[in-house]
């Protein structure tokens, strides 16, 4: 059974101090039959309390808060997990009965959010590459295994050209994105066809370098397969996402699991550095990644018509919200 | 009985229930005290009473504020000097109506966000639940205090031809006017000097005590004085001016998003000698924009945090958060089926019928026959973005059908109900206009509570079945009587 | 009290004093500009008043008394024309309305509704300008006459004295300065009477002056009154003292240090006014002395912001 032992460290710097920051954190492993979590700990700037409870999706959720000023906030999580392989399915019903008892779940919770197609403008081009691709006697997990490896190949991995923020819209017309990307996309296709989809995020934790998605937080989805339960597929790099991959929550979309996200006062910009390292339990030695580094600048506040004293401005910037996410 | 000019000339409309005339075209007895009262004044005097009205809402400030480009207007909302009055009897049974459905719309809320077995028991479809933008899975399973949801509501009502009340809306987010009921009273005082108690019209003044009765009862600390607050978007939010009032009238302090801050999953407010913890927010910022770590990120009416602190109960908010779900319009129609599931008893106050045009086969009627339904979005309110078939081009009909096929969920339909008319003193004479009815409810852990009024809001084009002040609507004085 | 109530009574009270001393400023340069023959030149009172504009748009105004007035009365742009201060008191009034006397928003929402209303702009343009100036100053009387009677005794009436004076302080320094560095360019100003009958009237301290020196109109017996004469209600003394009165009384025990780093700023600024004399300052040089007491009256306002209305 794989061991790992993982460090994942969050760290805001911003440009000048800010207060009243308040932050959720969803980075706690899911406990299961496939996933042990051995040892966890979080370690956050200032050592606030962090609530944390189950939210709608099952998954544990922290929350603190962080009101004196301050010019950096460093949340560090390191755990120990230990993994299972799960045997694939088996796959020996007749698609027909299997879709029938896909279609039972359309009216029921919680599969009704899982179900929901998110409306994009590629909406209709996608739903004609899945008819024209129609296989007859195709299961669902056959479908959804041949969706995975369309997103793998139809889609460039390309780290940097899209945000937490980027819609659906712009990532079908650029055809890239990274793990979050692809697994939006294949949720689309396999809602689209009504095997329920759901987002997943973790790591991805491999002893050689050489998958996608290291060295910082990734995500993957998973489809419901008649008779077997939730089947993890990991389109950024077409496998099933089985006992290399270690998750923490699951959800609709990406803002259900949002590892880290927060808001302040204060006019500052802030630079956001993410580093993910996996290591052998039995050995110190970390395996080191490159930081994933963003550095997010403070809007600059429109001119309004109503004139502004230079203290009526300061407020305003104080006032400014901002927002954190990783 | 002497009847002046103004008075003779009333010609109630044909088919619909005048709340003054009865069929027989005779006076109803409650309204015989207030004509006999009128037929003793002049068209000049009463004249004189509606500049008076007219005058003391404008030098008190009673407003509400218009936007067009970068400066506000501030309007009067138009108010009418004839009451409206509701008898005793009418009221104990709109009374006892409300109580029941407010009693249920909390069950159920309580369901959606625990158990669920309503939908378990599939009264009300999953689906249609699911697909409701107000329904936050961020209150599953949150604990709200003695298990009340809805603290404050204003269910509107409206009443056919016969005179049979219906429930048009329930208002269980955060609903406004009531500043209009208190005000429209202390105006009335000084337009008809004693005629209030010589007809036996009940008071509504207890109503800012009721609420600030209940608030404090939900006070997370068990201290003397717990901090109570009411949270407002700010002077730029049409009701400010209420805002103020009910902050005046229940002694506690009006906030804004940016005096509030969390700490620790305690709400404070800031104060120049330092942070002081809230208790209890009576807020009038919507859910959306309630906590920018939670909702809308980009909200700065909020406070970022506040749905941690009110989790772990350490604040009461009113209403709770999440309500939208029970009010939606289309949800709205499976509410006599939750009276019957929760109470097992029968609905005492009637629904409209209502069409879901996210079925496909009510859809294919409510298209046949649009000329004789009122089409609306479930999530609109304040009357904007219905259509009213009867009074539609064909153009019109076809542009709105075209915005339905996009997103059917989001629209219902309902067959055109005529609302009552009641007399209105216009140019001289009176005359009948719409009306209808939004009684306020406050409900507390010693139960349902409803003040004997409310806002009767009244369509004052000739004509026109919309009540809705940004439509043209003004409002009357609502006497209940004893 | 809430901090934002707190900021907005402080702001309200800035903006009102500020428009009284602009309207009188105004309404003494144009009479002045009545006597005068040659050009006369506004350039010091936009210098003032306007902050630092955008030299094309002031330049524009020429020395046009009817335009300079209506630029800096009426005009949306200029952030400092009394339709925007106002505005602006009245903004901060709206949202703190349950916390004032019902009496001083009303005489708020008056002047408001004088400022934007046709008669001021008629006056401006077509007709007597100064009776458009008195009627605004007025309207300013009347809302320090309501404030006086109507408003209750404690917190909030602190934080609108304080604001009150520190803005005025602000203004006399600034007059002070600007005037007297006009003198730098032209030395034969400091001999003209009507240069320096100009600036007592403009600061409403010319029968003050009379009364006090009996030899005529001399540069330093202006500057020890706009400075030093703790009777005249514009000096920079009597604003300072009357801000170190105000805030003595806003002690509270859940704020000492932050009470005390303020108060230590109000009291060095005082103490450093009140044992200076027209020598000294005469020795310091009187640009370095008037900038030194202008940064202090800010950092007074800085340590206000932060200690009181912003909380951080």
């Amino acid at each position: 059974m794989p061991e790992f032992k993982i460090q994942h460290v969050t760290k805001y710097t911003y440009d000048s101090p800010v207060r009243d920051s308040a932050n959720q954190v969803i980075l706690y492993p899911i406990q299961d039959d496939y996933q042990e979590v051995i040892k966890h700990d979080i370690k956050i700037t200032g050592e606030p309390f962090v609530d944390v409870h189950i939210d709608y999706y099952g998954n544990e959720v922290g929350s603190f808060t962080h009101t004196e000023s301050h010019t950096k906030l460093e949340i560090s999580s390191k755990m120990l997990v230990i993994t299972k392989h799960r045997m694939y399915p088996i796959d020996d019903m007749f698609a027909d009965q299997q879709w029938s008892d896909l279609r039972l779940l359309n009216h029921q919770v919680p599969f009704i959010d899982f179900l929901r197609q998110e409306y994009f403008e590629g909406l209709d081009e996608l739903k004609a590459i899945i008819e024209s691709q129609k296989i007859a006697n195709e299961t669902p997990y056959q479908l959804a295994m041949r969706f995975c490896k369309y997103v793998y190949e139809n889609f460039d991995y390309i780290k940097g050209v899209t945000t937490v923020e980027t819609t659906l819209d712009e990532i079908w017309k650029i055809k890239a994105g990274v793990c979050q990307d692809f697994a939006h996309i294949l949720m689309e296709m396999l809602r689209m066809v009504n095997i329920p989809a759901r987002y997943v995020s973790g790591y991805i934790c491999t002893s050689k370098a050489t998958m996608r998605g290291e060295g910082a937080t990734h995500a993957w989805a998973e489809a419901y397969i008649p008779n077997y339960g939730w089947l993890g597929l990991d389109p950024t790099n077409n496998i099933i996402a089985n006992e290399n991959h270690v998750r923490l929550a699951v959800g609709r979309n990406f803002s259900d699991c949002s590892p880290v996200k927060g808001v302040y006062k204060g006019a500052a910009g802030h630079t956001l550095e993410v580093a993910v390292s996996v290591g052998n339990p039995d050995d110190d030695h970390m395996e080191e990644y490159e930081h994933d580094i963003h550095h997010h600048d403070a809007p600059i506040p429109k001119p309004a018509n109503v004139p502004k004293n230079s203290y009526r401005q300061y407020m305003e910037m104080m006032q400014q919200q901002q927002q954190q996410q990783q | 009985m002497q009847e002046s000019a103004y008075f003779t000339k009333y010609t109630p409309t044909p088919n619909t229930w005048d709340e003054m005339f009865g069929a027989d075209a005779q006076i109803r007895d409650h309204y015989q005290k207030v004509i006999q009262y009128l037929g003793a004044e002049s068209i000049e005097e009463l004249n004189k009473k509606e500049d008076l009205a007219k005058r003391l809402f404008m030098s008190q400030g009673i407003t509400f504020t218009v936007y067009s480009g970068d400066e506000g207007i501030e309007k009067i909302f138009p108010f009418d000097i004839i009451p409206r009055i509701i008898t005793g009897d009418e009221w104990a049974f709109v009374e006892k109506g409300i109580k029941q459905r407010l009693e249920v719309l909390n069950l159920f809320l309580k369901d959606v966000y625990s158990n669920q077995f309503i939908i378990k028991d599939g009264i009300v479809p999953a689906d249609i639940i699911y697909s409701c933008p107000h329904f936050l899975r961020e209150m599953y399973n949150v604990k709200v205090p003695y298990d009340i949801y809805v603290h404050v509501a204003g269910i509107d009502l409206i009443r056919d031809y016969d005179g049979t009340f219906y429930v048009l809306e329930d208002n269980l987010r955060t609903p406004s006017g009531v500043s209009y009921m208190l005000e429209n009273r202390e105006i009335t005082k000084r337009l008809f000097p004693d005629l209030l108690p010589q007809c036996g019209v009940r008071s509504v003044t207890e109503y800012p005590n009721i609420l600030y009765k209940n608030l404090l009862s939900l006070s997370p600390r068990q201290i003397p004085n717990p901090t109570i607050v009411l949270l407002s978007p700010g002077i730029y939010n049409s009701a400010y001016f209420e805002h103020t009032t009910l902050a005046r009238l229940m002694g506690v302090e009006l906030v804004e998003g940016r005096d509030l801050v969390v700490d620790n999953h305690k709400v404070f407010m800031k104060t120049t000698t330092g942070l002081q913890q809230v208790d209890v927010i009576y807020r009038r910022v919507d859910d959306e924009f309630l906590d920018p770590l939670v909702f809308n990120p980009s909200s700065v009416l909020g406070v970022a945090g506040i749905m941690g602190a009110y989790r772990k109960g350490n604040v009461a908010i009113v209403n709770a958060i999440g309500n939208g779900v029970a009010d939606d319009k289309a949800i709205y129609s499976y509410v006599p089926e939750m009276i019957k599931y929760y109470l097992n008893e029968e609905p005492i106050l009637k629904n409209v019928p209502t069409y879901q045009l996210g079925n496909p086969e009510e859809a294919e009627y409510v298209f046949g026959n649009l000329n004789k339904m009122v089409v609306k979005r479930t999530n609109g309110s304040g009357g904007y973005g219905m259509l009213m078939g009867h009074a539609a081009t064909q153009q019109e009909m076809d542009e709105y059908k075209a915005e339905i096929i996009k997103n059917p969920r989001d629209f219902i339909a309902q067959p055109t109900i005529s609302l009552s008319a009641a007399p209105c003193y216009m140019q001289g004479k009176l005359t009948p206009r719409r009306i209808d009815l939004r009684p306020y409810a406050l409900v507390g852990p010693d139960g349902i509570e409803i003040v004997p009024g409310g806002l009767t809001r009244v369509a004052l084009r000739e004509g026109s079945l919309v009540v809705n002040s940004s439509q043209g609507g003004g409002s009357k004085d609502t006497w209940v009587l004893i | 009290m809430l901090s934002r109530v707190a900021s907005s009574l402080y702001w309200m009270s800035r903006y009102i004093e500020r428009s009284d001393g602009l309207l009188r400023m105004l309404k003494i340069n144009y009479a002045s500009s009545q006597d005068t023959i040659q050009t006369f030149t506004w350039e010091p009172v936009i210098r003032i008043f306007a902050g630092l504009r955008n030299a094309d748009e002031i330049a524009a105004l020429g020395n046009d008394s009817r335009s300079v007035l209506k630029y800096m009365v009426l005009d949306r742009e200029n952030p400092n024309s009394i339709l925007n201060i106002i505005t602006l008191a009245r903004e901060n009034a709206r949202g703190v309305q349950e916390l004032i006397s019902k009496d001083l928003w009303q005489s708020l929402n008056e002047y408001y509704h004088t400022v934007r209303g046709q008669n001021i702009a008629f006056l401006l343009e077509k007709d007597d300008p100064i009776t458009a100036m008195d009627i605004l100053i007025k309207q300013g009387m009347l809302y320090y006459g309501t404030l006086e009677i109507t408003m209750e005794r404690g917190e909030g009436r602190g934080f609108i004295n304080i604001g009150k004076f520190l803005e005025r302080g602000i203004q006399s320094v600034d007059i002070l300065d600007t005037k007297f560095g006009s003198i730098d360019d032209n030395p034969n100003l400091l001999t003209d009477t009507s240069y320096w009958k100009h600036l007592l009237l403009s600061l409403g301290g010319y029968e003050i002056y009379l009364k006090t020196y009996r030899q005529g109109f001399e540069a330093e017996n202006v500057l020890e009154q706009v400075v030093l004469n703790n009777d005249f209600p514009r000096s920079v003394l009597y604003s300072v003292n009357h801000i170190q009165r105000y805030f003595d009384k806003l002690k509270h025990e859940s704020n000492m240090p932050e009470f005390r780093d303020l108060s230590f700023l109000i009291g060095r600024l005082q103490s450093s006014i009140k044992y200076s004399s027209v020598k000294t300052i005469r020795q310091d040089g009187l640009h370095d002395y008037l900038t030194n007491i202008r940064s202090e009256l800010f950092k007074i306002g800085d340590a206000l912001n932060k200690h009181y209305f912003a909380y951080s």
